[in-house]
């Protein structure tokens, strides 16, 4: 049972992403987006992540998405006939048919690696309490990998200062110096 | 679930593909920004089945949380990245009002 909702979810995860690259309408595209990381989600629980599940609805499609859907409500570009026209020939040029190959080639070596590695171990039990406790994960990360938590955050507090920065309104530089 | 390990190495693979040739396709520049995440959670998703396979493993059963650790570290710079992408498309779009990246050769030209 848990098998085929997790095939059934992969199929899912990669049609959806299959309309963020083909759809016109960047609103489709968020749309198709969200599928897949919900499909996503219900793969990360069924492998046993259950923390990470959470996260992933919470981040991704509470605060990524909105974000995206935010962007494009305000720059109104998620019109229908106000599509990007330049995104039209996006398939007509031989780069289509080179990102196919390369697509490929990437999955080829994905799978060579996978035949090297020989047949990798059968589920047989995943412990009650999933494969990511938050008790034993927090200690991870306030323990060895305090460092790496530290820097994020002060790469978080950064990045909150730069977007305001970026967003402003009227920063000319030759408007009698406020910058 | 058993499924075996390669199949979610296998779908990992999959969703980074079809996220690296969307972003090479596209034109839109959120389009692009949408294939990066794309990208990213693929990488999550190896991360965790890697944890996953050391976890299960015949010999040595046992929490790997390297790889849940890492995922949550990648969610992060996901966000930063989404943040800082449109914020820099919104200023974009205040100075030429337009999201295209055909639009964008000055330093070609």
């Amino acid at each position: 049972m848990a098998d085929a909702l997790f095939y059934v979810m992969a199929v899912a995860a990669v049609l959806a992403a299959l309309g963020v690259v083909l759809a016109k309408n960047p609103m489709q595209c968020v749309l198709s987006l969200l599928a897949s990381f919900f499909a996503l989600a219900v793969i990360y629980l069924l492998a046993g992540f259950q923390f990470l599940a959470a996260a992933q609805i919470l981040v991704y499609a509470g605060a990524i998405l909105v974000l995206f859907l935010f962007t494009i409500m305000l720059l109104n570009l998620g019109n229908p006939g106000s599509e990007d026209p330049t995104d039209v020939r996006m398939f007509s040029r031989a780069n289509a048919g080179l990102m196919v190959v390369v697509a490929a080639a990437l999955l080829f070596v994905a799978a060579l690696g996978v035949r090297r590695a020989g047949p990798l171990p059968v589920a047989a039990s995943t412990p009650k309490t999933g494969l990511d406790p938050i008790p034993a994960l927090a200690g991870e990360m306030f323990g060895r990998y305090l460092l790496p938590f530290e820097a994020i955050s002060v790469l978080l507090l950064a990045t909150a200062v730069a977007v305001v920065v970026l967003a402003k309104r009227d920063r000319r530089p030759n408007e009698g110096g406020r910058t | 679930m058993s499924v075996p390990s390669e199949h979610l190495f296998v779908l990992a693979a999959v969703l980074f593909a079809i996220g690296a040739a969307g972003f090479f396709l596209r034109r839109n520049l959120i389009v692009v920004l949408m294939c990066v995440e794309l990208m990213l959670n693929a990488a999550n998703l190896s991360f965790l089945a890697a944890s996953r396979m050391h976890a299960l493993a015949a010999g040595s059963p046992g929490l790997s949380l390297e790889g849940p650790t890492f995922a949550i570290f990648v969610i992060v710079v996901a966000a930063i990245e989404a943040a800082v992408g449109l914020a820099l498309v919104i200023a974009l779009y205040r100075n030429r009002q337009t999201v295209s990246l055909d639009a964008l050769t000055d330093l070609k030209d």
